[in-house]
């Protein structure tokens, strides 16, 4: 009698027989009956139905009978609740079982039923199985704390089940001590900053003591929860290292790595001239190795780690070079994560044999394979100077070969070469001219027109080969066509003797033939620029370009740093941090390498010095999740005590203030409200002009139109205007209007205040909830008192940006409270995000390009902006006004696209890519950013700013 | 912390479904089996998302073992584990097979339960997993061809195996739990794995040997074993012991149950094997083989007149005499070709999609050497296209030979078992990557 019998029965009536079974009183076919039970409920079948009958078989002293049950209860109890609790007497008598299998059983099972009737049952009996004598029973126990807490935390705590779970952590049985380990350590995840898990130098003792003792898994979690510890100092933290280290031999991956995790982070605590540094750095190759000795699978995820590793420490594998060849048979998965972690690795040490290989790999059958190999040969010549000459040489003979995708190929990456070492290499041209008639690929085509013209003046024929492209001009891909266009060019004045037919014959092309207004742009440029003084022109199209470098592929430091603190995980795997992937509140919170103990160690650890305004890690923009409604009605409404003394003079003021700050000021870039006798009374300091008026529009690489950044009368915020926020009907006679601007770098609310009821209002105070970034007042409310019935006042109330955080729906949602005399009044209103932008929010260029390429393509969204008239120089210059600074502008294919850059008062970056059309009212706007919850709001304050 | 388990056939039938965090629907399942076989070429990637859930999964016997995890876990754990999951099901069920999961559903869900609790691994030795276990194991027949496929030499998964297994390594490990008649017996396994790459000039540029020695025990009583390695047996560069040809290795790791007191002084692994199959010891060896690398090819390649590609093989088995070998060979070129082998049982065939030859020969006793001609129509053959000819690639299974040296000295169990026990110790070294460039 085997099980497979089970799947096959398909006859009618099936439920009602197996109904009839279950009933029997043979306590085999009973068993019988409960297994065919659970084989359809596996391949789908809703056999719900049988529930009361499966939960009568359940009072049995059979233990295989019973588990059989509880399989089936744990399924079907969530669609049943109200039966579910029928069995809860049957779960109560089992937890006091003598048998301490059928405890254990009883209080996991109860735990997996998520009904929330059930939670309050589960309670007692849990209390005792948490204190059983047995260890199988307590650490099944623990482990149930977690579930319950899923499904009811407040439940958890209230039981106080959560000091028990501490309790256990220094269990005698390392098994229970893992358990709890892991149940704390998930629940912490839900509530950061409840410090749940303290760990203290006792109880990582502790931890690392049951380190040794429990099984394989146990030290999984252990380990990992090692990994959130901060150790004191550098003494602490190696001792810790050295009882972390005998892990590294073991012969589970996962205990491996979870280690190289701790030590990794440890690691960046000690002085680098400590002796136990360089023994550490030397213990961790060889574990690193040999995980590339596992299942493909595990290898692939090993050398994803790895990579990063090697980013971080190359020192750790700069040995080891020869592990990472391909082999033959691997997958290509891992061949291409090899050949990444080869090139990382190269180095003046052992490029020869790097180079050996790579010209191996480029004759083997897979494309893919070939092409990335080929490039790796570039890259190594980048990389390694002194190699360049044998990396050349090595492409040539790969040229030699005629495969066309290895030709093209290596043309492509000949091209990096000749831009990192000009002038060097020039002798290889003729070679690969001959194979000029083989590229069919655009790339390729482009890369040896570029070379043709960079150096025409060393080729004897290169108006003949220039020419020949010439012939199909029309056919060619854009890529070709301006790369050509700029070729001729550089052709006609390096030699303008012969050709000049040729230069003319190509602007006419580009300017009258095409259809193409980028291409028509340039080659008027070109064409206006030899025309009215070639000198320029030389300067201009000759002119000398900057140098590249190897490291644009590498991983931004803030990430890396973050990405170090996940080795082992998913996030590891990806490359992403774990907030770009994990929902919810868990993943939110940022890790972070601890600072490296003692000083003067900064300047030689290059790897750890960031680059520009992206080093600090966005901070955690989205807390937890907190209890809204009572929070706002907690609010502390007693006014400040330290109220300054309303100046005498204020009454004239706020005359002169009516008349000055209506709606007028978002069409002037100046602050209205600057005058000084405002900045008197309220604390605002004089706006003269928005900082980010001194921040000019960057200069071109090696695009002529960059140069076009928009350089024109600088426009000032943009104020939206003011709305009713709170009406007067709601708020016994106090109406209040108003709006948000950012003054000169200060955010202030612009509240008109109108007394429509019949009394005389005063004491008036106000409060933020918590919201998305922070805004809390700056100062006390100042109205004039008496404020008289009919009476319409102006306050402007400066914000600052430390108060307390709390992620709100929509983002830039407000809730504020205003008290006077009368009551208090509750309203919320909703800010433009772009006050939020600082004066300082301008990317350089160059990190601009590796955040944009580091932001996983998930983090990008992409709006339309409708209906608006203005050019790109336009639109740049009015978001300018807003603080949204444009980097660099490219016009490809008539479409002005403009980079540009913000940050938010709490550090974050937004990044956003807007394509403007000539003649098309409606604009694209793509947004990257690593808090992907912003771009929304984002996106409202763009369309605002555009359109007023 | 895994989110559901489950294993589906190669057919995509749902074999086994359990859901430990309910935070998936089930609906995954389809979704998991969807997705890998929308993917081109036969190589999924190791990790795959579905919006909130990432999938990780494992393929063994034509199953596909698969994790789910919604949380930012550790790959890691669970390929490891997944792993694990399936070799306690080959151990419990005997084989690993779409037929002996079904059979056996009651028991692998018991096992997932003892095995995995809220996404938490609790333990995965068979020894602690008995005490728990109620479900007597169903076991297929013992053998059948069917099972063939993916089962190697001594259970060794290895590429081109056809060997029949031993139908005593595919037993469950259970089933004498209760007849007391059933065999005992203890087999302990060297597998080497050679990784070599010979360059085209004949120097061995890389020479590596993964090893490991397996035990695999059906002894119910048995409580410690004592495994002696070669006495020159020796770790890291530096230390030598004894006046014999050490026996090197430069790394090694050991399964924890492994207690090392003897090591250092006898050589000898103290272990009290659980019931089924464990990996005693890891080791591993980089670009130092005592002996020269077991084979050697002649190549030459030429054009002849007629403007065809002549590919000229000699091959050499340095091996002892008297040892024999399976061995299988692949070239890289292009199109149509005639052939002249050195005996009748070998064969050869070209593989246009992979632009192969491949040349098989069933037996090759060491000491010999054999020879091969092709001849092959090039279109378009240049003098640089002859650069494009290899690498050559071996495959191949050396039995009752290990690469490093290493043998077992001896086996003892303590307490004598009583009755007829049988001990057995098997050698053998596997191909991982054997590459000659041309």
């Amino acid at each position: 009698m085997t099980d497979s019998k089970y799947f096959t029965t398909t006859k009618k009536g099936e439920i009602f027989e197996l109904k009839a079974e279950l009933n029997s009183d043979k306590k085999e076919k009973k068993k019988e009956a409960v297994k065919k039970v659970i084989a359809s409920m596996t391949v789908g079948k809703d056999v719900s139905a049988l529930f009361p009958d499966v939960v009568n078989c359940m009072q049995t002293d059979n233990l295989e009978l019973k588990k059989l049950v509880y399989l089936y209860l744990m399924n079907y109890a969530k669609s049943q609740p109200d039966m579910a609790i029928m069995a809860v007497n049957t779960f109560v008598k089992d937890c006091e079982d003598p048998n301490p299998l059928i405890r254990a059983l009883a209080v996991r099972t109860m735990g997996c039923i998520r009904v929330d009737k059930i939670t309050e049952y589960l309670c007692e009996p849990l209390r005792k199985c948490l204190k059983d004598e047995d260890p199988y029973v307590r650490k099944t126990a623990a482990v149930c704390v977690a579930k319950l807490h899923d499904i009811n935390a407040q439940l958890v705590e209230d039981q106080g089940f959560l000091d028990t779970l501490k309790d256990l952590i220094s269990d005698s049985n390392p098994m229970v001590v893992a358990n709890a380990v892991a149940a704390l350590s998930e629940i912490a995840e839900s509530h950061p900053n409840s410090n749940l898990l303290d760990l203290n130098p006792q109880s990582i003792n502790k931890l690392l003591t049951a380190l040794n003792e429990c099984t394989e898994w146990g030290q999984i979690f252990i380990l990992d929860c090692l990994a959130n510890y901060t150790p004191r100092d550098d003494r602490e933290s190696q001792s810790i290292c050295e009882r972390v280290t005998p892990r590294l031999s073991h012969a589970n991956s996962a205990v491996v790595l979870s280690a190289v995790k701790v030590l990794m982070k440890f690691m960046e605590m000690l002085p680098k001239d400590l002796d136990y540094y360089g023994t550490l750095l030397k213990k961790l190759a060889p574990p690193l190795v040999t995980l590339l000795s596992a299942e493909p699978e595990l290898q692939y995820v090993a050398l994803r780690n790895i990579n990063l590793i090697v980013q971080k420490r190359p020192e750790i594998l700069k040995h080891e070079m020869k592990v990472f060849f391909v082999k033959y048979n691997d997958p290509i998965y891992v061949k291409l994560e090899k050949l990444d972690i080869m090139i990382r690795l190269a180095s003046q040490a052992n490029i020869a044999q790097v180079l050996a290989e790579l010209k191996e790999y480029a004759t083997e059958v897979d494309v893919d394979f070939v092409r990335k190999a080929v490039r790796a040969i570039g890259r190594c010549a980048i990389k390694v100077e002194q190699s360049a000459e044998r990396c050349v040489s090595t492409l040539l003979d790969l040229i030699q070969t005629k495969v066309n995708y290895v030709v093209q190929e290596a043309i492509v990456v000949i091209k990096d070469i000749f831009r990192k070492y000009p002038n060097k290499y020039e002798s290889v041209i003729a070679t690969l001219c001959e194979n000029l008639d083989s590229l069919d690929e655009p790339e390729a085509r482009a890369a040896m027109i570029w070379i043709v013209g960079e150096y025409a003046e060393r080729i004897d024929n290169a108006d003949e080969l220039l020419e020949s492209f010439l012939e199909g001009f029309h056919d060619e891909s854009t890529q070709v066509q301006l790369q050509l266009l700029t070729a001729i060019v550089k052709l006609f004045l390096k030699k303008p003797t012969e050709t000049q037919e040729l230069v003319q014959q190509v602007l006419s092309l580009a300017t009258q033939d095409s259809d193409n207004p980028d291409l028509r742009d340039r080659g008027y440029i070109y064409w206006r620029l030899l025309s009215t003084d070639p000198v320029a022109a030389k300067e201009v199209v000759l002119a000398e370009k900057p140098l590249i470098s190897e490291e644009t592929d590498l991983i931004e430091p803030t990430l890396l740093e973050e990405l170090i603190c996940h080795i082992g995980t998913l996030a590891s795997v990806y490359h992403k941090p774990p907030s770009a992937f994990v929902e919810g509140s868990r993943g939110v919170q940022h890790k972070r390498l601890p600072a490296r103990a003692g000083s003067g160690e900064s300047a030689e650890s290059p790897d750890t010095v960031s680059t520009g305004g992206v080093s600090e890690a966005p901070p955690a923009v989205i807390p937890s999740q907190g209890d809204l409604l009572g929070d706002l009605l907690n609010l502390d409404l007693t006014p400040p005590t330290t109220t300054g003394p309303p100046p005498p003079t204020s009454s004239m003021q706020m005359g002169a203030m009516d008349l000055l700050g209506g709606g007028l000021d978002s069409l002037l870039g100046g602050d209205i409200g600057g005058s000084p006798a405002m900045g008197a009374s309220f604390g605002a300091p004089p706006a003269v002009m928005p900082g980010s008026f001194n921040a000019p529009v960057s200069g071109g690489l090696s695009d002529l139109f960059d140069l076009g950044g928009g350089v024109g009368m600088p426009m000032g915020a943009y104020v939206p205007p003011k709305t009713v926020w709170l009406p007067a009907m709601k708020a016994k006679g106090l109406e209040i209007s108003g709006t948000f601007a950012r003054r000169s770098g200060v955010v202030q609310m612009e509240m008109t205040l109108t007394n429509k009821a019949m009394s005389v209002m005063g004491d008036f105070a106000i409060q933020f909830n918590r919201n998305s970034f922070g805004l809390a007042p700056a100062g006390p409310l100042q109205v004039l008192t008496p404020f008289t019935p009919n009476q319409s006042i102006e306050v402007t109330l400066p914000l600052n940006t430390v108060g307390p955080v709390m992620k709100m729906e929509p983002l830039n949602n407000l809730q504020v409270a205003v008290k006077n005399n009368i009551d208090v009044f509750y309203f919320s209103c909703q800010y433009p995000i772009s006050m939020l932008f600082v004066e300082d929010g301008k990317m350089e260029r160059q990190v601009f390009l590796a955040t944009w390429k580091d932001i996983p393509n998930d983090n990008e969204s992409q709006f339309q902006i409708k209906d608006c008239h203005l050019n790109s120089d336009a639109a740049s210059n009015k978001l300018q006004g807003s603080n949204i600074f444009t980097i660099a502008k490219r016009t490809v294919d008539g479409q002005d696209m403009l980079y540009q850059s913000m940050k938010l008062t709490n550090g974050i970056w937004i990044l956003a890519e807007l394509k403007v059309q000539a003649g098309n009212p409606n604009y694209t706007i793509s947004l990257k950013c690593r808090a992907p919850e912003v771009a929304q709001s984002v996106f409202q304050s763009y369309e605002a700013v555009l359109k007023n | 912390m895994i989110s559901q388990i489950f294993i589906l056939s190669s057919k995509g039938d749902h074999l086994i479904y359990k859901d430990f965090r309910g935070e998936a629907g089930s609906d995954a399942v389809t979704v998991f089996y969807e997705k890998v076989t929308a993917l081109p070429g036969d190589q999924p990637p190791v990790v795959m998302s579905h919006g909130d859930l990432h999938f990780v999964h494992v393929r063994q016997g034509g199953l596909y073992c698969v994790a789910t995890t919604a949380a930012d876990s550790s790959p890691f754990t669970v390929i490891e584990f997944l792993n694990r999951l399936m070799a306690l099901i080959k151990d419990y069920c005997g084989s690993l097979s779409e037929k002996s999961v079904r059979m056996n559903f009651a028991l692998i869900y018991e096992l997932l339960d003892e095995v995995v609790d809220y996404g938490y691994i609790q333990t995965t030795s068979s020894d602690v997993l008995k005490n728990f276990i109620q479900t007597e194991a169903v076991s297929s027949k013992p053998f059948s061809l069917f099972d063939l496929s993916n089962v190697g030499l001594f259970g060794a998964e290895t590429q081109q195996s056809k060997v029949a297994p031993s139908s005593a390594a595919t037993r469950p490990i259970l089933s004498s739990r209760g007849e007391q008649g059933g065999k005992s017996e203890i087999f302990v396994d060297v597998i080497e794995r050679l990784c070599v790459v010979i360059g085209s000039n004949g120097v061995v540029m890389k020479a590596d040997v993964e090893g490991e020695i397996r035990v695999k025990c059906y002894m119910p009583s048995c409580s410690e074993m004592r495994i002696g390695l070669n006495e020159e047996f020796s770790i890291g560069k530096s230390q030598l012991r004894g006046y014999g040809a050490a026996v090197r290795v430069d790394e090694c790791s050991f399964h924890q149950a492994v207690r090392l007191d003897e090591f250092d002084s006898h050589r000898i692994l103290r272990v009290c094997p659980s019931q089924g199959e464990q990996t005693v010891m890891q080791y591993q060896l980089s670009d130092d083989l005592p002996s020269a690398p077991p084979f050697r090819l002649f190549p030459t390649v030429e054009r002849d007149v007629g403007g065809r590609l002549l590919l000229y093989l000699k091959l050499r088995c340095d091996l002892p005499p008297k040892r024999s070998v399976l061995l299988q060979d692949a070239t890289t070129t292009h199109t149509p070709l005639c052939q002249e082998l050195s005996s009748p049982d070998q064969s050869a065939e070209l593989q246009p999609h992979s632009r192969a030859v491949v040349w098989q020969i069933p037996r090759f006793p060491g000491g010999t050497q054999l020879s091969a001609l092709f001849k092959l129509e090039v279109p378009g053959l240049s003098s640089a296209s002859m650069l494009e000819v290899g690498p050559v690639g071996l495959s191949f299974e050396l039995p009752k030979v290990t690469a490093t040296g290493l043998q077992i000295r001896f086996l003892r169990l303590s307490p004598v078992q009583p009755g007829a026990s049988q001990r057995w110790v098997r050698y053998v070294t596997h191909s991982d990557s054997y590459t000659i460039r041309i």
